[in-house]
C-alpha cells in the first residue's frame, strides 16, 4: 500500500525519530541507547518513575519525561515494546534508595517485559514497585483484566506520581497515590480513520467511510461499537454516558477530562468535543474541575480522539496543578 | 544422523529454521494485519536475525552456551510480544539442556518441552486461546511420543512440524484470548493465527534442516 510519509528506511525509524526528538527537546531530555531520560537528573533522594512502550504515539510517552513527570522512558520500536533486557538497564541506572516505580500500560509486550524487567530487577536487590495502568473500558469496568488496555491516561498519572516524588513522598505514598487515579480514571477511544503502520503500510482497522467505533484500541484494534458517524456533541454524550455509567459519581463531585487527539483528529474539533462534555456534566451538576486537550498519545494519522475520565480529590487536585517540565506538557 | 545433532549440527537446523521463517515475513505481517497490527512477520524476522547473532558471536563449542547466547540475542529485541516469549522459550531449552555435546530425540523432547514450560511461566495462554501455543504443544507432544518410538531426529521433527501445521491451521476457529486480537472477539474467528503460524514454520524450517544434513 503507498504511503504518504516523510520517512526513510522504515527499519531506521525508531531511532532516526529519537533522535530527532531528543535534539528538539534537548533542555528537558537526552537519549541513552534508545531510552529517553531528563537532560537534568532528579536528586537521588527522590522516588524515580520509569515507564516502557513502543513508539509511533509521539509525543508519548518519551514527551513525559521532565522534571515533574518521568525519569525514563524506555522505548522498543513502532508500537512494540522494548526487550526486557533493556528495561532492567533503565532500573539499574535510576536505581536509588528512595526507590523506583515502574509504570507498565497493559499491553501483551509492554507487560510480558515489564514484568520479566520487574523480576530480575527485584531479585538484583533493586528497590522498586510496579503499577499496571487499564483504564480502557470498553469491554466494561469489570471485565477481565486482559480486556481492559492501558491509553492516554497513564500522561496524567505519570504527571500525578512525578509530582509526588518531586513532593519527596516515600515510594509508598507514591504508590498509593498512582493506584488511588489508576483506580479513579477511565479511558474509552472513539476511532473514525484508520492508522497505517509507519513501517509497513499496513492499515490498522476498517472503517466506512460513514461509520466510528466506541472503543476502539489504541492501534485501531477492533473492539467496541462500530455505528454510523455522529456529532460531536452526539459521539461526547455516548461516550461520556458510557464512562460514568461505569464510575460512582455524584452532584457536587469532581472530575478530570482529557480530549486526546488520535492524530487526525483537530485541535478544533477536540475543545468542540471538550465543551459538550462541560455542557453535560453541568446539567448533571458535576464540576469540571481541571481538563486537557491537546495530542499526548498519537497513532500516526488516525482520525479519533480519547476520552479520560477520573474522579478527583483535593491531593490530586494540588498534584495535577504541581510544576512540570516536559515536552508534551508543561505547567509553571 | 540418528546419533542426533553435534553443535554443527544443531546451529544449521536452527539456521535453517531461521531462514523458513524469514522467507514468510510478508505473509505473517498480512496475517497480523487481520487481527493485529501487522508488525509479526517483522518481529519474527528481527528474532530470527538475532537467534542467528547469537550463534554466530558464541566462540566456545558447548552446546549450552550457544544457545544460553541465542536466549539473550532474542530476549533483546524490541518487537513486543515476541521478544519475551521466543526468548523464554530458548532460555528454557538452554538451561535444560546440560552439558550434551550431541542431541539425540529424546533430549531434543527434554529441551523443547523445558522451553514450553519457560515460556508458559510468563504466557497463560493455552491450547485454544489462538496463540502460538497452539502450535509449540502439539509440537512438543509429536517429538515426544517421536522419542519414545525411538525415531530420528529429522523423522521426529518433521512430524512435529506436521503436528504445529495442524495446531496453526486450528487456530482459524478459535477466538483469541491474547494479544490486540483479544479484542476483537468473535470477529477473530477465521483468521489464521500469525504467531501459531510462525512457531509452524519455525518447526519446519528445523525438519528440512535436519533432513537435508540426514541426506548430505
Amino acid at each position: 500500500m503507498p504511503m504518504k510519509k516523510f520517512i526513510n528506511a522504515p527499519e531506521n525509524l525508531t531511532v532516526e525519530l529519537l533522535e530527532g526528538f531528543a535534539e528538539a527537546y534537548k533542555k528537558q531530555v537526552k537519549l541513552e541507547g534508545k531510552t529517553v531520560v531528563r537532560a537534568t537528573p532528579k536528586s537521588d533522594d527522590k522516588v524515580a518513575l520509569v515507564t516502557l512502550g513502543g513508539a509511533g504515539h509521539e509525543p508519548a510517552l518519551s514527551g513525559c519525561v521532565g522534571q515533574g513527570s518521568l525519569d525514563a522512558s524506555v522505548v522498543g520500536d513502532i508500537f512494540a515494546a522494548p526487550g526486557a533486557p533493556a528495561v532492567v538497564a533503565a532500573l539499574e541506572a535510576t536505581k536509588r534508595d528512595a526507590g523506583t516505580l515502574l509504570i507498565i500500560l497493559n499491553h501483551a509486550g509492554d507487560v510480558l517485559s515489564g514484568e520479566k524487567a520487574f523480576n530480575k530487577a527485584v531479585k538484583a536487590g533493586i528497590n522498586v514497585q510496579k503499577i499496571l495502568t487499564h483504564e480502557d473500558i470498553s469491554a466494561g469496568k469489570d471485565a477481565p483484566l486482559e480486556d481492559r488496555r492501558g491509553l492516554v491516561g497513564c500522561v496524567v498519572l505519570y504527571k500525578i506520581a512525578g509530582a509526588a516524588a518531586e513532593a519527596g513522598k516515600s515510594l509508598d505514598e507514591v504508590v498509593a497515590i498512582a493506584e488511588r487515579f489508576n483506580e479513579n480514571m477511565r479511558t474509552l477511544i472513539v476511532g473514525a480513520v484508520p492508522a497505517t503502520h509507519p513501517a509497513n503500510g499496513a492499515s490498522l482497522g476498517e472503517l466506512a467511510d460513514d461509520e466510528m467505533e466506541v472503543g476502539m484500541g489504541q492501534h485501531g484494534e477492533g473492539g467496541g461499537g462500530v455505528m454510523k458517524l455522529a456529532s460531536a456533541d452526539e459521539t461526547a454524550r455516548i461516550m461520556l454516558d458510557k464512562i460514568l455509567n461505569t464510575m460512582e459519581v455524584n452532584s457536587g463531585d469532581k472530575l478530570f477530562v482529557m480530549i486526546n487527539g488520535c492524530g487526525a483528529t483537530t485541535l478544533m474539533e477536540q475543545c468542540i468535543v471538550l465543551r459538550a462534555v462541560k455542557n453535560l456534566l453541568e446539567a448533571k451538576g458535576i464540576e469540571l474541575v481541571r481538563s486537557m486537550v491537546g495530542e499526548f498519545l498519537t497513532v500516526q494519522e488516525m482520525g479519533g480522539f480519547q476520552m479520560c475520565v477520573a474522579k478527583m480529590d483535593d491531593e490530586l487536585i494540588a498534584l495535577f496543578d504541581a510544576p512540570c517540565d516536559t515536552p508534551a506538557y508543561t505547567v509553571k | 544422523m540418528t546419533t542426533g545433532l553435534d553443535y554443527d549440527g544443531l546451529a544449521s537446523v536452527f539456521r535453517a529454521a531461521a531462514a523458513n521463517v524469514r522467507s514468510g515475513v510478508d505473509r505473517l505481517c498480512e496475517l497480523d494485519c487481520a487481527t493485529g497490527d501487522g508488525d509479526h512477520g517483522v518481529a519474527m524476522g528481527r528474532a530470527m536475525d538475532a537467534l542467528e547473532k547469537g550463534i554466530d558471536q558464541c566462540s566456545t563449542t558447548s552446546i549450552q552456551t550457544m544457545l544460553e547466547g541465542v536466549a539473550e540475542s532474542v530476549e533483546s529485541i524490541d518487537a513486543g510480544s515476541t521478544g519475551p516469549l521466543m526468548g523464554s522459550l530458548m532460555e528454557g531449552i538452554a538451561e535444560s539442556v546440560g552439558d550434551a555435546t550431541r542431541i539425540d530425540t529424546r533430549l531434543l523432547a527434554t529441551i523443547f518441552e523445558a522451553g514450553l514450560d519457560e515460556l508458559l511461566v510468563i504466557s497463560k495462554a493455552k491450547v485454544g486461546d489462538k496463540t502460538m501455543v497452539d502450535a509449540l504443544i502439539p509440537a512438543v507432544e509429536a517429538l515426544k511420543v517421536a522419542a519414545a518410538g525411538g525415531e530420528s531426529v529429522a523423522d521426529a521433527l518433521a512430524k512435529a512440524a506436521d503436528a504445529a501445521e495442524a495446531g496453526a491451521e486450528k487456530t482459524k476457529q478459535f477466538q483469541a484470548r491474547f494479544g490486540r486480537a483479544r479484542n476483537l472477539g468473535e470477529r477473530s474467528i477465521g483468521h489464521q493465527d500469525p504467531g501459531a503460524t510462525s512457531m509452524a514454520m519455525f518447526f519446519r524450517g528445523m525438519a528440512e534442516g535436519a533432513a537435508s544434513r540426514e541426506n548430505s
